[in-house]
């Protein structure tokens, strides 16, 4: 081997390190990129040789980083859907609590000048405002509904965007390790980079076929993508209640499975999915039970009473009532309505109910929070009373064996209060049999104000203020865990960028080694020329 | 360990971040001047506040409930006090009258100067509030309770009384109606005893008085009817009892009663005698009487003895009359004094509150400005290791 050929390999190792250094300093702030480092080689008879241009990349800390990240994603779209909740509730000024303060107040007055016009209209302005803000939470509510709705459309779609890339990746770097004997580091390092970007939008397990191909499953072990294939999400009305939004699996073979909210786990999905049946339902639940317990418990005092007319009070309040959803696939075509019972009776849960027997009119019922399972049939009427709601079935012989309804007794109650009474006259503060300066029923009116009116447990406020430390308490755990998530996440994010993360005043040294090196091969064929010359000087 | 440049950046980066929104917290602590802006800063303190502020809105709305209730008795008590002022002079009037040397004139003017009381009186029963309500109608507020009428006044009203709730446990009765005021007596007022107005004799009558509050008839009440058969002998029955003969200037006794009686009754005549509650008192209808009876001539035997009945059950009348206002009166007055009492420990009650929330919510100046300097420092602090290690290259040296 001569010095030129070992100078040579020298120099082509050094453009090669070269190259390598440069590469690493222009992508330093690339995401997704991984450290590159030459290795080389002392060749058989001298010289030197690059056998790999090698990433540095850890499969192991990768996927414990991704595991982490979909956990933090999940916690930074639960943190800031349940703070938007958070800062509804934390309105000192205009939040119910207060404006129900008004509007027991306003009754105060009522009592005190029963037949003063100014004291009635008071009324009717301080029922005005509290309606119309029951109404304003709601709206705030379905809103946020609306956008879960919207954002798993989105998620869904950016999740399907990357399981395609996915696929055509693996085929890529199939087809390439098959050409060139192994793959491209810039194929290698996108593929991982769209494995991380999917963590973000969902929890997924990857495996790894024959060292080449990525495999990617959802938690309960579906696959999303197996070699160059790719499955779809698909964002679908949900069969138990068509005005929500919830994730549908495309199988192989053209069918679409509604998954169960909990096989979504982590990432913003997850963390979307987790919200809306941990937080926002039931805040919706609550806000509607209260707007139920106040109208319906003020109209049954209001109807006691007598107006200035000396008719009986009319219904002071309207409000919404339970909705109930034929799933989808139900057999049967029986329509189920529901009506407010006895709302002491009234939970704030809502129901799953599936006809066990339709011959007798059996039905299972499941209380979705709890889990809490029980039987119930259909009396003569096509009547069934439980929980404050009472069921009505518009022909049981339309029922079928397995047909599911879900009964929301109080979801969407607050959106139809409004203050029915706009004529001063109309209330009725009056008690039977009394004049116009009678107020025994405004004080009976008034006294609601501290009635366990809720469920029959607790007044408004109470169960107001229990609302507010509920989601309180909720906002500060995730808060708190999403903190320490992200704590966990920059742990590992420092692990990763350890070793896999460019250094730049690593590669300035490196920069400045390998152009010594450069200049030493250089300089290695000079004196091997110059030897050269003197030999051939010699014959001169 | 090697550290990435990323990494580096990354890391001063997000301490950054962390300070200024520690800062930026702190900042709006203070402005707002609240510890717990979200209930998510301290949801047990966020709900406690809830309940809170709910105890001290109804003790506020109990407050206001107060002052609507001492303004309707305090109105009360001024008009009860101007018509016992008015029973008053009415009493001095029948005094007046009861002189037997004036004469009809002079007694045709004195019932004008009643006929001014019964007015006046009438006035203040009729009295609204400033909202234009009557006072003193029970639950009908909205016409005059009394309306004049040729026996005194007619009650048009209720007997129920509006409450009003001043505390959590207290309804307390804010008005008394007219039937209370004008047409009641005290419980411990004693009998009343009554000339049948169409009584043709002379009998008079002084009394009645109680002689024996324990025999088994008092309480009762007693009709005397006196009879004249042909030969001209005078006796008398209590309730259609045995007869008995009459002899003025002897009182009579009956049901632990006594009654004087002078003059000479005619056949049919009648004297009514019964606990004062049980005569159906009247304020008005005793004014009205005395003034007809006063603008009537008292030339005969019969006519002057109507006028000393009628004088004589009328003084009696007006004494119960004024004792049942004072009554009322003051417990109207005793009211009042209650609404003080309650106020003084709602206010105490008030500040304990806004103590409480106060404490719960509100933000310990001192400590949050001294937070505050501290996270301007530290902000400062990480703006400063970010232009330190920015500046760090070897390439800047190369």
């Amino acid at each position: 081997m001569s010095m030129f050929s070992i100078g040579l390999s020298g120099l082509n190792t050094a453009q090669i390190a070269l190259n390598t250094t440069s590469n690493n300093i222009s992508n330093v702030y690339t995401p997704g990129y991984n450290r590159e480092l030459a290795i080389v080689e002392q060749k058989n008879h001298g010289g030197v040789g690059v056998i790999a241009v090698q990433r540095q990349f850890d499969y192991f800390i990768a996927s414990q980083l991704n595991g982490s990240t979909s956990t933090l994603a999940a916690l930074d779209s639960y943190y800031s859907q349940v703070s938007q909740i958070d800062n509804l509730l934390a309105d000192q000024e205009v939040g119910l609590a207060p404006l129900m303060q008004k509007f027991f107040a306003s009754l105060q007055a009522l009592a005190a000048t029963p037949s003063d016009p100014a004291a009635r209209q008071g009324v009717i302005g301080a029922a005005n405002t509290l309606t119309a803000q029951f109404r304003s939470f709601d709206s705030y509510l379905r809103d946020m509904q609306d956008g879960i709705n919207g954002q798993i459309g989105a998620e869904v779609a950016q999740i399907n965007n990357r399981l395609e890339q996915l696929a055509e990746l693996n085929r890529e770097i199939v087809v390439a390790a098959a050409s060139q004997g192994e793959a491209p580091n810039s194929l290698l390092d996108m593929r991982d980079q769209i494995v991380a970007e999917l963590s973000e939008h969902l929890d997924v397990r990857v495996s790894i076929q024959d060292g080449l191909t990525y495999n990617i499953a959802l938690n309960n072990g579906q696959p999303l993508v197996t070699g160059t294939r790719a499955f779809s999400l698909e964002a679908m009305a949900s069969t138990a209640d068509p005005s929500r939004l919830v994730v549908g699996y495309n199988d192989g073979a053209g069918n679409r499975v509604e998954l169960n909210d909990k096989v979504i786990k982590g990432g913003g999905l997850g963390g979307l999915l987790q919200f809306r049946s941990e937080t926002l339902d039931k805040v919706q639940n609550s806000i509607g039970l209260m707007a139920v317990s106040l109208a319906v418990g003020f109209n049954d005092q209001h109807q006691l009473g007598i107006d200035l007319n000396g008719d009986f009070g009319e219904p002071f309040f309207a409000i919404g009532s339970p909705k109930v959803f034929s799933a989808t696939g139900n057999a049967g075509t029986a329509v189920i309505s529901a009506a407010y019972d006895d709302i002491a009776g009234l939970t704030g849960a809502d129901y799953d109910i599936r006809v066990v027997d339709a011959a007798t009119g059996e039905l299972a019922i499941t209380r979705r929070d709890s889990g809490e399972t029980f039987t119930g049939t259909l009396d003569g009427s096509g009547q069934l009373a439980f929980a404050g709601v009472e069921l009505t079935v518009d022909d049981p012989a339309l029922l079928a064996d397995g047909d599911s309804f879900q009964l929301q007794p109080t979801r969407l109650a607050a959106a139809e209060m409004d203050n029915l009474i706009h004529d001063t006259g109309k209330i009725a503060a009056a008690g039977p049999g009394g004049a116009s300066g009678d107020n025994r029923n405004a004080l009976a009116l008034q006294d609601l104000q501290n009635a366990k009116l809720v469920g029959g447990r607790a007044s408004l406020n109470q169960s107001y203020a229990s609302l507010v430390g509920d989601v309180g308490i909720r906002t500060n755990i995730v808060g708190v865990n999403r903190a320490a998530q992200a704590g966990f996440t920059a742990q590992l994010q420092v692990a990763q960028q350890s070793l896999s993360g460019v250094n730049l005043d690593e590669e300035a040294a490196n920069l400045i080694r390998y152009q010594r090196y450069y200049q030493a091969n250089a300089k290695t064929i000079e004196v091997a020329s110059i030897l050269l010359d003197t030999i051939l000087g010699l014959r001169a | 360990m090697r550290i990435s440049t990323l990494t580096m950046f990354d890391q001063s980066v997000s301490s950054l971040h962390r300070q200024q929104s520690a800062f930026l917290k702190v900042g709006q602590q203070i402005a707002s001047g609240r510890r717990v802006l979200n209930p998510s800063d301290d949801p047990q303190a966020a709900s406690l506040a809830l309940g809170v502020s709910q105890s001290l809105a109804m003790t506020q709305q109990y407050m206001d409930a107060r002052v609507s209730a001492r303004n309707s008795l305090s109105q009360e008590e001024s008009i009860l006090n101007s018509i016992s002022g008015a029973i008053a002079s009415a009493k001095t009037l029948v005094v007046q009258a009861a002189n037997g040397t004036l004469s009809d004139a002079d007694r045709s003017s004195v019932a004008t100067e009643l006929r001014g009381i019964l007015e006046t009186v009438l006035g203040q029963a009729n009295a609204t509030d400033g909202n234009g309500r009557y006072l003193f109608g029970g639950y009908q507020d909205s016409s005059p309770p009394f309306e004049r009428n040729a026996s005194g006044a007619v009650y048009h009203g209720d007997t129920n009384n509006r409450e009003l709730r001043i505390d959590s446990s207290r309804l307390m009765g804010v008005a008394d109606n007219g039937v209370e005021i004008f047409q009641s007596v005290h419980s411990s007022a004693g009998y009343v005893a009554r000339a049948d107005t169409d009584n043709a004799g002379s009998v008079t009558f002084i009394g009645p008085s109680v002689i024996d509050a324990g025999d088994p008839d008092y309480g009762n009440n007693f009709e005397i009817t006196f009879a004249v058969d042909g030969g001209g002998n005078i006796s008398y029955s209590i309730d259609g009892g045995p007869d008995t003969t009459y002899q003025p200037g002897q009182p009579i006794t009956f049901g632990g009663l006594s009654l004087s009686l002078e003059g000479v009754p005619a056949d049919g005549d009648s004297i009514a005698v019964g606990p004062a509650g049980e005569m159906d008192p009247d304020l008005f209808a005793t004014l009205q009487n005395i003034i007809d009876v006063l603008e009537s001539p008292a030339q005969t035997a019969s006519d002057k003895a109507r006028l000393r009945n009628t004088l004589n059950t009328s003084m009696r009348e007006l004494d119960n009359s004024l004792d049942n206002v004072l009554t009322v009166r003051a417990s109207v007055g005793a009211k009042l004094n209650e609404l003080d009492a309650v106020d003084g420990v709602g206010s105490n009650r008030i500040l304990n509150y806004r103590q409480t929330l106060s404490d719960l919510v509100d933000l310990d100046l001192v400590e949050a400005l001294s937070e505050y300097s501290l996270r301007q420092v530290g902000l400062q602090a990480a703006q400063k290791t970010f232009i330190g290690l920015s500046d760090l290259s070897l390439f800047k040296l190369i």
